[in-house]
């Protein structure tokens, strides 16, 4: 990798002294030539069977709410300051089974055990604890300088993301070169990620082990434990549940480096391309806590209506869950590298045609495949643009996935998270843009450029669905 | 694999000098939808995809980090 690195330095070194007279240079225009505002928003909802919370089987139903802020400032001719904030509102069905018991997921002791109507819990129902929803915010704040000719491009970037149970703080930078009269871009970025776990567990896990690994928690004495039968089980016995691995997190971090290298070049007066390369090193628990296994070669237990264990995987069951063997435990590295391409043609003052591709692999074992299209239809004279999308995707699954009980505990890494299984899946989308120029819809200072609306339709092959709808104003400064 | 990457991004670069569109030619080149981007609402969608596949990365989105996802 670092063999690499030097070509590609040199290449740019080596380019930008071929290409030092440009004829471009002589006339410099602001980088940015007033404050642009762009308020973003998009709904989230989904639909699936394979929740990884209760062991890639359960209610996979959420919805998610998440409005944006991107204010552009120009500093002066040659620098922009861009503040970018938002948060994610969330609930999830299968986040809320984190503690499927119905009763709340904080630290404390008072978990409500036994609701009114006597359900005590299913991977089919949403249960009203803590964990059910909550918000993810996110800052970041990116500095860019422009040369005098335009041709070098400078970044730095800061930024801090947080969630109830995740920390992260991220910084990079990057540069690019442009040159043969702006008709070529190289690029290269770098952006490090220092993330931090405040980890959840599986209530069940969670009882026992907090509590010296036995049934005296508050937890256990207010409740029967069933086995596969359906029969109470002596908690002094030896017929006992028990988690199989008491090693929770120990290193609560989990970082991302990542290095990006670019190239773009115009073909034509109607054609151009770009090819993308991210070589990316990932370390620490990079699995998720929150996460069920079960063992196919270990024995069952239950908590809540015996009568409804032969219906376990069925929607039906809506009144009994099945105690966690462990949580999904994975390698704490893993090397991934993305390389993608876009191509895009100018047919005509009506039709754009925009491509994507990507093929991935890491050293999990996952290959994958990405196409995308679009078709950007320009009318009443290209203030309105009309877009149909759809995009293709493929991959293998992870070394370590399995479905519910088809893990083994002999095996070292293991998980039943679907998002790493094998699948396909197909997008559908229509975008409806609004275009003005001469922004002249204003409110208070600030005039509206753009209005970018889009709906998209998901459909993954292992049953998940989602729908999104995202939302884009523009807004410019007088 | 790495190596073949930087092979082909050089031939890339060495192309490069063949074509030399003007800035008074790149009227339909500087059109909003040619940018070699994806749109700036397509964040959201990267953003699930991030989530619910294995891959990600080569696009302008997260490539892992600032989040409990891959």
């Amino acid at each position: 990798m670092k063999k690499a690195l030097i070509i590609f330095s040199l290449l740019i070194v080596t380019i930008s002294n071929a290409q030092e007279k440009d004829s471009t240079s002589t006339y410099k225009k602001r980088v940015l030539e007033t404050i642009e505002v762009d308020f973003l928003m998009s709904y989230y909802t989904q639909e699936g069977k394979h929740a990884s919370v209760t062991g890639g089987i359960g209610d996979e139903k959420l919805t998610d709410l998440t409005p944006t802020l991107i204010i552009a400032y120009p500093l002066n001719s040659d620098d922009i300051l861009t503040v970018d904030a938002g948060i994610s509102a969330y609930s999830s069905a299968s986040s809320s089974n984190l503690n499927p018991f119905n009763g709340d997921d904080d630290d404390d002791d008072d978990d409500n055990i036994i609701p009114p109507n006597g359900v005590t819990g299913s991977p089919w129902v949403e249960s009203s604890g803590a964990s059910g929803g909550d918000v993810w915010g996110n800052v970041s704040v990116n500095y860019s300088h422009s040369s005098d000719n335009r041709n070098n491009i400078w970044s730095a970037n800061v930024g801090f993301a947080t969630e109830y149970d995740y920390t992260s703080i991220g910084f990079g930078g990057g540069f690019s070169k442009l040159f043969n009269e702006k008709n070529t871009e190289v690029g290269i970025k770098a952006q490090v990620y220092l993330d931090t776990w405040s980890p959840k567990y599986p209530k069940e896990i969670r009882a026992f082990l907090d509590d010296g690994e036995n049934y005296n928690s508050e937890f256990f004495n207010s409740v029967d434990v069933l086995n596969q039968a359906g029969q109470i089980i002596d908690k002094n016995g030896t017929d006992v549940w028990s988690p199989f691995n008491s090693t929770l997190i120990k290193d609560k971090g989990r970082n991302s480096y990542s290095v990006s290298l670019s190239f773009s070049q115009i073909l034509s007066k109607n054609a151009q391309f770009s090819v993308f390369l991210d070589l990316v090193q990932q370390d620490g628990w990079l699995s998720n806590p929150m996460q069920r296994v079960y063992f196919g070669d270990r024995d069952n237990y239950y908590i809540g209506n015996a009568a409804n264990i032969p219906n376990y995987t069925s929607p039906t069951n809506i009144d009994v869950f099945q105690l966690a063997d462990d949580i999904e435990r994975l390698p704490d590295t893993r090397f991934k590298i993305p390389v993608g391409a876009r191509f895009n043609y100018y047919i005509n003052e009506v039709f754009v045609l925009r491509t994507y591709y990507r093929y991935y692999f890491d050293d999990w074992g996952i290959n994958s495949h990405t196409a995308s299209i679009e078709l950007p239809i320009k009318f009443a004279s290209g203030k309105f643009t009309f877009y149909p999308t759809y995009r293709y995707y493929t991959q293998t699954a992870a070394d370590y996935f399995a479905p519910y009980e088809e893990n083994v505990s002999t095996s070292i890494y293991y998980t039943s998270d679907y998002d790493l299984s094998k699948f396909n899946s197909n997008q559908y989308g229509v975008g409806f843009k609004y275009t003005d120029i001469f922004a002249k819809f204003k409110i208070y200072k600030f005039g509206l450029k753009s209005v970018d609306l889009k709906y998209g339709y998901y459909d993954r092959s292992d049953g998940l669905n989602s729908n999104i709808f995202s939302a884009g104003f523009k807004f410019v400064m007088d | 694999m790495l190596k073949k990457i930087m092979i082909c991004l050089a031939v890339l670069v060495s192309f490069s000098s063949c074509v030399a569109v003007k800035e008074y030619e790149k009227i339909n080149i500087n059109d909003p939808d040619m940018k070699l981007s994806a749109n700036s609402i397509d964040r959201f969608e990267t953003n699930f995809q991030v989530y619910r596949e294995g891959s990600s990365g080569a696009n302008g989105g997260k490539t892992g980090g600032g989040c409990g996802c891959n």
